[in-house]
């Protein structure tokens, strides 16, 4: 596996607040690839590492080959979490400006710019002062900024926060068509159903330590896996099943069915608790295995606290 | 082209293409005119001040409505002569001898331009027509008492004029006592004439008492004796005798260092106004990774430059060719002379160099101070103590004028962030070239360091988003 982006030990320290501590990660070449964490758990302070904004306190970045690099990083597309543009330019010019600020030839720059505003439904409004556009809008056109000098690599903060359902959506699918164009995607973020859609590998991050790196699928195998289950009457099925060490908790009671929901252990967990259901006699009207997310993945590694404030 | 280039660039061009650029192009020089010549369109708008005399001796009435008369024919005067001293200096000798002939002001006025009609038509054509500054009526009263509506303006005079005061002179055991009764207390000058009337008279009075001719008190203020100044140094022209062809370069001196003041506030102001509008815009993130922050600084640093640059040109060129012009028309006049100053070479050496090192020093300190605020409210609290120091050379200025050798001005050039306008200042009263060079190597030295911490500072402000509280912290800890 070839990486894009290795980073070894990395640790950023802020006066007395170890923001990032011993962080090791592979990003191969061509994924995309997910940093995903809650608010504060260190991935912007590692994105910012990687792009050289910030400099690391420990550790070692390789990039594209070689250590980071102003030659490397002309190489390199981000796109900042506190982002923005000169509210006085037009969106041709600010695309153009910081492609040429990463090297890009100016008649270069501005063809490309004109073709990206082209094919992103912006090409009627190429010439308007950034000021006149809305928030979706403009932060198309920083996303286009970032890509618009052809990098091998992208790195996005964040890149879905502030963006409407659609937006998010057309925002996955330029990810998509970077990444089916050879280029190596990290992205931050931390609503974990972006990763589950998009990423080929993710770095878990919690208090600026490293939870999890792997596949998705690898993840989620971390996960509990559980049922819900729904019972007719007064039957407590928590009880009547503890004794057999199920662990079942009551969720709810709805139309006057009670709702369970059951942690399943063991690859026949699921048969085996069921098998149980019907020698108590429980009266089932309901038994659902579900698929664990990567929510419940990331619970299950770092505690509920840590992953507090996910969703 | 280098990304500092870049930087550069497009911030000129930012400022270049907004539309309070071409306002401020255009009107700073409106604007500096409106500063010379206001108060001499003012001061000649306002009609004549109405002054009434309330004496108890017709005599002394009698002469304090001369003294009245005779400063407006004085003042008319020396207006024709200032004017003719500036556009057509051959004439003036001969205009004034014709205006001093006449019998009054208004026939002087009249005679003088005739002489400039015949002599130098050209001249005519905004040739003053001076009205006094002051009008003496007959009091409509009597006393003081009675006075009061028309000094407080409740009632005015019968032909419609209101009265601007009332001069009152009594006798208190011979000797006149002056009373000047007017609601603009700080105006003094009706009193001035009055007093220097009554000393007049006081001393005619006295010859009198001695049996000797009273006229001879006019005779004796009539001596003035001429003055003539003198530079002592070798290097003073001919034969060292100071006339304005001296002094016209320390005038000249204190206008560059008051533009040069200006100029240097308001494009370190630039700066700050345009880091914090792009820190607040969140754009200093997007292109830290492919320019760093001292780049940053530097590309702000010459975009700024090249503005001001081209308000120089611009400037400059309409300055220069109107200086040019003055000078060609007009070499031996004060005009003349004054403009000849400003062009020479030495002090728009002084004032260039003044400027490229003030406004890196202001410069920089500005937008390491923005890159630490998040809004113009907020950098308003930080720039107080920079807007001190910034003051103080302003107020050393003045005095410099008079004595630029003086102990506390030649201390005060010697700080760095001071020197750039007292350099200037001083430059007309001969400076060693130790001391420029000392000044000069101090200045380059503070440069190095105010540009060292600044990016420092900026590298904190743009990059860790450290704020003002935090940079205590920041510098006394290594990164």
């Amino acid at each position: 596996m070839e990486a894009a982006l290795e980073a070894e030990g990395l640790a950023k320290r802020y006066g007395a607040r170890q923001a990032v501590s011993d962080l090791s990660f592979k990003a191969p070449k061509g994924s995309i690839y997910g940093v995903l964490g809650p608010n504060g758990a260190g991935k912007s302070s590692t994105l910012r590492m990687l792009v050289g904004v910030l400099k690391p306190s420990a550790g070692h970045i390789s990039m594209l080959g070689g250590s980071v690099t102003r030659s490397v990083l002309k190489r390199v597309g981000y796109l900042p979490e506190e982002r923005g543009l000169y509210r006085n330019m037009s969106a041709r010019a600010a695309i153009a400006y910081l492609a040429r600020l990463k090297g890009m030839p100016a008649s270069k720059a501005y063809k490309r710019a004109d073709a990206l505003l082209e094919a992103h439904g912006l090409g009627k409004v190429r010439r308007k002062k950034i000021k006149t556009f809305s928030k979706g809008m403009a932060q198309k056109v920083q996303v286009l900024a970032a890509i618009a000098h052809e990098p091998d690599l992208i790195i996005f903060d964040e890149p879905f926060s502030g963006l409407d359902p659609v937006n998010q959506r057309t925002l996955e699918d330029t990810i998509r068509a970077e990444a089916a164009a050879g280029r190596t995607v990290i992205f931050s973020t931390h609503i974990m159903e972006h990763a589950e859609r998009l990423c080929d590998r993710i770095l878990l991050i919690a208090g600026g330590k490293r939870a999890f790196e792997g596949t998705v699928n690898e993840a989620l195998a971390l996960a509990p896996s559980v049922a819900i289950l729904e019972t007719d009457g007064s039957f407590d099925l928590a009880a009547t099943l503890a004794p057999k060490g199920f662990r079942i908790a009551y969720e709810r009671e709805e139309h006057g069915a009670k709702r369970w929901r059951a942690e399943l252990e063991g690859r026949d967990g699921s048969r085996r608790l069921l098998a149980a259901c019907v020698e108590a006699g429980a009266p089932l009207s309901l038994f659902e295995p579900a698929r664990a997310s990567l929510h419940e993945a990331f619970v299950a590694l770092v505690g509920a606290q840590a992953a507090g404030e996910q969703r | 082209m280098h990304p500092i280039l870049l930087v550069a660039r497009r911030d000129y061009l930012a400022y270049v293409g907004a539309w309070g650029f071409w306002i401020s192009l255009i009107t700073a020089p409106l604007l500096i005119a409106l500063v010379i010549f206001a108060p001499v369109l003012l001061a000649r708008a306002e009609p004549p001040r109405v002054i009434a005399i309330l004496a108890e001796r017709a005599e002394d009435a009698a002469l304090v409505r001369g003294a009245f008369l005779g400063r407006a024919r004085e003042d008319a005067r020396t207006e024709i002569e200032a004017y003719l001293s500036a556009t057509a200096p051959a004439v003036r000798d001969e205009a004034l001898a014709a205006f001093d002939a006449a019998e009054d002001r208004a026939r002087g006025i009249e005679a003088a331009r005739q002489i400039v009609q015949q002599r130098a038509p050209r001249a005519l054509q905004a040739f003053p027509i001076p009205s006094p500054r002051y009008l003496i009526v007959d009091p409509p009263a009597q006393d003081i008492e009675a006075l009061r509506p028309y000094l407080m303006r409740v009632q005015a005079l019968p032909n419609g004029q209101e009265l601007y005061g009332v001069v009152r002179i009594r006798r208190e055991a011979e000797a006149p006592v002056i009373e000047y009764w007017s609601v603009n207390l700080s105006h003094e000058e009706p009193s001035q004439i009055t007093r220097l009337a009554m000393r007049l008279a006081m001393r005619r009075e006295a010859l009198a008492a001695q049996g000797l001719d009273p006229l001879e008190a006019d005779r004796l203020e009539e001596f003035n004796p001429r003055v003539v100044h003198f530079d002592p140094r070798p290097s003073a022209t001919g034969a060292g005798e100071v006339t304005l062809r001296q002094r016209a370069p320390f005038y000249a001196a204190l206008a560059l260092s008051f533009i040069l003041w200006s100029v240097v506030f308001s494009t370190a102001n630039m700066l700050l106004t345009g880091v914090i509008e792009e820190k607040s815009n969140k754009i200093l993130d997007t292109i830290l990774t492919s320019v760093t922050p001292l780049e940053i600084l530097i590309g702000k640093l010459l975009g700024v430059a090249a503005v001001s640059a081209t308000l120089f040109l611009f400037w400059g060129l309409i300055g220069g060719s109107l200086l040019s012009a003055a000078v060609a028309q007009s070499g031996e006049t004060f005009v003349g002379q004054i403009a000849a100053a400003f062009l020479e070479p030495r002090l728009l050496a002084a004032f260039g160099i003044g400027f490229l090192a003030g406004y890196l020093m202001y410069g920089a300190i500005f937008l390491a101070l923005g890159s630490l605020c998040e809004s113009i409210q907020e950098a308003q609290t930080l720039l107080g103590p920079v807007a001190l120091v910034l003051a103080l050379p302003m107020m050393l200025i003045a005095p410099a004028l008079d004595n630029p050798n003086a102990p506390l001005i030649e201390m005060a050039s010697w700080f760095p962030l001071f020197t750039p306008f007292l350099l200037l200042v001083r430059a007309p009263a001969g400076l060693d070239w130790i001391e420029i060079a000392g000044m000069g190597g101090l200045m380059l030295v503070a440069l190095a360091i105010v540009l060292m911490l600044a990016t420092r500072v900026f590298h904190a402000g743009v990059v860790d988003q450290v704020s003002v509280a935090g940079l205590r912290a920041r510098l006394s800890k290594k990164d």
